[in-house]
C-alpha cells in the first residue's frame, strides 16, 4: 500500500485548520502524485487507528506548539509524537493514537513521521508543509535533521 | 468561622474548553460556575450556505459525535423535504447512531473515567492495585481492550458510511447509496465478537442475565451471585464505586430530559416506546413523567457572552449574537442556557433510563436520593445492553431487505423549517433549520453538555453539573479527584475542535 499522507485538524475552527488547508492544496489540480495517498483525517483522533494499520509510512500532518519558532518547519518521528501521550479525552489526538497503535493492532507498524508548523501559517507556508509531506512520504525524514 | 475558598479546579479529561469555578468552605463545594471558554459560531457562519451544507459542516463540529450531527442535521431536513426515509434507510442511519454511541459509552467509561479510580489519592483502597492494573493511562489493559475492541466496532460505519472519517452519508430522503449485502453481514460478525467481549469482560455477565435486574437488591444478588459479575467492569465500578462514596455525591436537580432516538422503521420487529427505540420525555422527580413537546425548548443568555434578550427563546427564533465585553463580573459562558418549560434538566444515558421508567434506576435513585455520580456512570456503562440487540436486529433486516429503497427522491430544498432531534452519547443534541429562497436562513444548535454544563439562568438557578458537584468534599484544591468523577459523570463534550500537536503540556488545566 502507498504511503499515507494524512491532514489532521478541523477546517471550520482558525488556527487548527493547517492540516485541512495542506489537503486542499495537494488535492488541487494536477493532484497529489500517483505514489502517494492523501485523506483529509479531520477530527477524527482515535477513529483513525484502522485506516493507517497495514499501511507501510504514514505521514501526519498538523499544527503544533511548542518545538519551533511560528513558520519554521517541524518534523517529527513517531516515536518522538506518541512520547506526547499523555491521558485519553475527546480531544485526544495524534500522541495518544500512536501510543495505542503497537498495543491494539497487530505488527508490522507503519514507520510514522509528522509534518508541522506553529502559529498561523501563510499560503507559502502551507505549500512548504505540502511539499515536504511528499518528501518525507517517498523518503523518510533523514534527509530533513 | 467558615473559611471559603473560591477557586478554579483543574479537569483534565474533560473537554479542552471547560473551566469549572467552585467555592469551597470547610473541605466541601458550596458553589460552582461552569464556563464554556470559547465561541464555536457554527450557528452564525451557517447562515446563506446552500441547505445540505450541514450534512458536511455540522458533522465537524464534534470528532467524538460526528454520526450524531449528521444525524440531527438530516431529521431537520427530512421535515423540510416533507419525506420520510424509507425503512432501509431508517435502519441504515440507526445503525450508524448506535455504533457511535457504544463505542463512545465504552471509551469513556474505561478510558476517562474508571482511571480515576487508579489515582493515588485512593491508594489505600484494597481494590486501587486492581484499579492500576486495569485503568492505569496507557497501559491498563482493560484500556487497551478498550480501544482495541471499539476499533473494531467503529469499522461498521466505515463499511456503511461510505466514506471515512466524517462521512456524510445521510440525506434528506434516505441514504446516499445502499451497501452490499457483504458489508451487513462483515458489520454483523463485527458486532458478535464486540457482543462477545462486552459480556465477558465489562458486564461479566450475560446481557440476558443482567436484564433480569430490576432493583437494588437484585442487584447486589447479581454483584455477589458468580465471580465474573464482580470482576466485569461493571462489577468494579459498583463495587470500587460504593466504597469511596460516588453513590452519595453528584445529585442534582432530579429533571431529566430524552428526546427521543433511532425511529423504528416501519416492519422492523424491533420494539420501542412511541415508535422511537429511545424514548422522549421529561420527569421531574422519578415517578411518572410528561410527553415530550419540543416547543417547550428555550434558551437563555443572562449569565452567557451574548446580547440580552428577556427570557428564554426557542431555538427556532433563537439569536447568537456574541457580545464579550460589558458585563464582566455576571456574566461567565460562551455555552447558553437551555430551559425546558424554564425548568433546568439534565440529559444523557440516565435520563434516558429515567424517561423509560427503568426500574432498576429508579430504584437505585431512590435508595441514593436522586441521580448519583455512580448510577449515572452505571447508566453509561450499560447503555449497550439496551442497544446491541437493535442493532443487531436492524442488519439482519438490511440483508433481509437489501433490495428494497434506501433513497426515495425530493424536491430540492427551497422554503421552510425543520428540527432535527435525536439523542447523542451525552444526550439530547438539536438543530433547528430555517431555509428561504434555497439558501439557510436560520441554524441554531443545542449539544448535550449545553444542558448540563450551562450557566445559571435568568432566575439564578444553577446548570445541572454546577448543581450536582455541590456538597463534593474537596480538600486539595490541585487535586479535585472526586469534583472531576462528578462531572465527568455527566461526560462534558464542551468541543472537540483542537488536535493541535504540543511540544509542552499545552492546556492542562481546563
Amino acid at each position: 500500500m502507498e504511503p499515507l499522507i494524512l491532514c489532521i485538524g478541523n477546517r471550520y475552527f482558525s488556527g487548527d485548520d493547517t492540516g485541512p488547508r495542506v489537503y486542499d492544496r495537494l488535492i488541487a489540480p494536477p493532484g497529489p502524485p500517483s505514489d502517494v495517498q492523501v485523506i483529509d483525517g479531520g477530527l477524527a483522533g482515535l477513529a483513525l487507528l484502522a485506516m493507517i494499520e497495514k499501511r507501510k509510512c504514514v505521514v501526519f500532518v498538523d499544527r503544533v506548539e511548542g518545538f519551533a519558532p511560528p513558520g519554521e518547519l517541524v518534523v517529527l518521528t513517531g516515536d518522538e509524537v506518541a512520547a506526547l501521550a499523555e491521558g485519553y479525552g475527546h480531544n485526544s489526538g495524534i500522541p495518544f493514537l500512536l501510543a495505542m497503535l503497537p498495543k491494539v493492532s497487530p505488527p508490522p507498524w507503519p514507520e510514522c513521521h509528522l509534518v508541522g508548523m506553529a502559529g498561523d501559517v501563510d499560503d507559502q507556508a502551507i505549500g512548504l508543509l505540502a511539499h515536504y509531506s511528499i518528501e518525507v512520504a517517498r523518503h523518510g525524514i533523514d534527509l530533513l535533521r | 468561622m467558615n473559611k471559603r475558598v473560591e477557586c478554579a479546579i483543574p479537569l483534565n479529561r474533560v473537554e479542552g474548553d471547560l473551566e469549572l469555578r467552585v467555592a469551597v468552605e470547610d473541605g466541601r463545594i458550596v458553589d460552582a460556575w461552569s464556563a464554556g471558554t470559547m465561541f464555536r459560531g457554527f450557528e452564525r457562519f451557517m447562515i446563506d450556505r446552500g441547505p445540505l451544507d450541514g450534512l458536511v459542516i455540522t458533522p465537524r463540529i464534534c470528532g467524538i459525535c460526528s454520526i450524531t450531527h449528521l444525524t440531527a442535521a438530516v431529521r431537520a431536513l427530512d421535515q423540510i423535504a416533507g419525506q420520510a426515509p424509507p425503512p432501509n434507510a431508517t435502519r441504515l442511519r440507526n445503525v450508524a447512531l448506535l455504533v457511535e454511541t457504544i463505542q463512545s459509552d465504552l471509551r469513556q467509561s474505561l478510558l476517562m473515567y474508571l482511571v480515576d479510580f487508579a489515582n493515588p489519592t485512593f491508594a489505600d483502597h484494597p481494590w486501587h492495585a486492581e484499579a492500576v492494573t486495569r485503568y492505569q493511562v496507557l497501559q491498563g489493559r482493560r484500556c487497551v481492550e478498550a480501544v482495541r475492541e471499539t476499533k473494531h466496532l467503529l469499522e461498521v460505519i466505515a463499511l456503511i458510511g461510505g466514506q471515512w472519517p466524517h462521512t456524510s452519508f445521510m440525506v434528506p430522503g434516505g441514504v446516499v447509496y445502499a451497501p452490499p449485502v457483504v458489508d451487513f453481514q462483515k458489520s454483523l460478525h463485527l458486532l458478535k465478537r464486540f457482543r462477545h467481549w462486552y459480556e465477558q469482560t465489562v458486564l461479566g455477565s450475560s446481557i440476558a442475565r443482567w436484564q433480569e435486574i430490576t432493583s437494588t437488591e437484585a442487584l447486589d444478588h447479581w454483584l455477589t451471585e458468580r465471580s465474573e459479575h464482580l470482576q466485569g467492569d461493571v462489577g468494579f465500578l459498583l463495587t470500587a464505586g460504593r466504597a469511596m462514596g460516588l453513590n452519595r455525591l453528584g445529585i442534582g436537580h432530579q429533571r431529566f430530559l430524552s428526546y427521543g432516538a433511532m425511529d423504528i422503521p416501519e416492519g422492523s420487529i424491533v420494539t420501542g416506546i412511541a415508535g422511537q427505540l429511545v424514548p422522549a420525555g421529561f420527569v421531574q422527580g422519578l415517578d411518572g413523567g410528561q410527553s415530550f413537546d419540543p416547543w417547550q425548548i428555550t434558551e437563555e443568555v443572562a449569565y452567557s457572552w451574548y446580547a440580552d434578550y428577556p427570557g428564554g427563546r426557542h431555538p427556532m427564533e433563537g439569536i447568537t449574537n456574541p457580545v464579550a465585553s460589558g458585563a464582566e463580573g455576571r456574566k461567565y459562558s460562551w455555552v447558553k442556557a437551555p430551559r425546558y418549560g424554564g425548568q433546568v434538566a439534565e440529559t444523557g444515558p440516565l435520563a434516558e433510563r429515567v424517561v423509560a421508567q427503568d426500574r432498576l434506576f429508579l430504584d437505585l435513585m431512590r435508595r441514593e436520593q436522586g441521580a448519583s455520580a455512580l448510577t449515572r456512570q452505571l447508566a453509561r456503562l450499560t447503555r449497550t445492553v439496551h442497544l446491541i440487540g437493535a442493532l443487531e436486529q436492524w442488519l439482519l433486516e438490511l440483508i433481509r431487505e437489501q433490495k428494497a429503497p434506501f433513497y426515495l427522491p425530493v424536491e430540492p430544498l427551497q422554503n421552510g423549517s425543520g428540527m432535527g432531534l435525536t439523542q447523542a452519547a451525552r444526550g439530547a443534541l438539536g438543530h433547528w433549520v430555517k431555509i428561504q429562497d434555497g439558501r439557510i436562513a436560520h441554524y441554531q444548535i443545542i449539544t448535550p453538555t449545553a444542558w448540563n454544563g450551562s450557566p445559571r439562568d435568568g432566575n439564578g438557578v444553577r446548570g445541572a453539573w454546577e448543581q450536582a458537584i455541590l456538597d463534593t468534599p474537596m480538600s486539595d484544591p490541585d487535586d479535585p479527584v472526586l469534583a472531576g468523577m462528578v462531572v465527568r459523570s455527566f461526560d462534558p463534550c464542551l468541543v472537540c475542535s483542537v488536535h493541535v500537536v504540543g511540544g509542552g503540556r499545552r492546556r492542562l488545566a481546563v
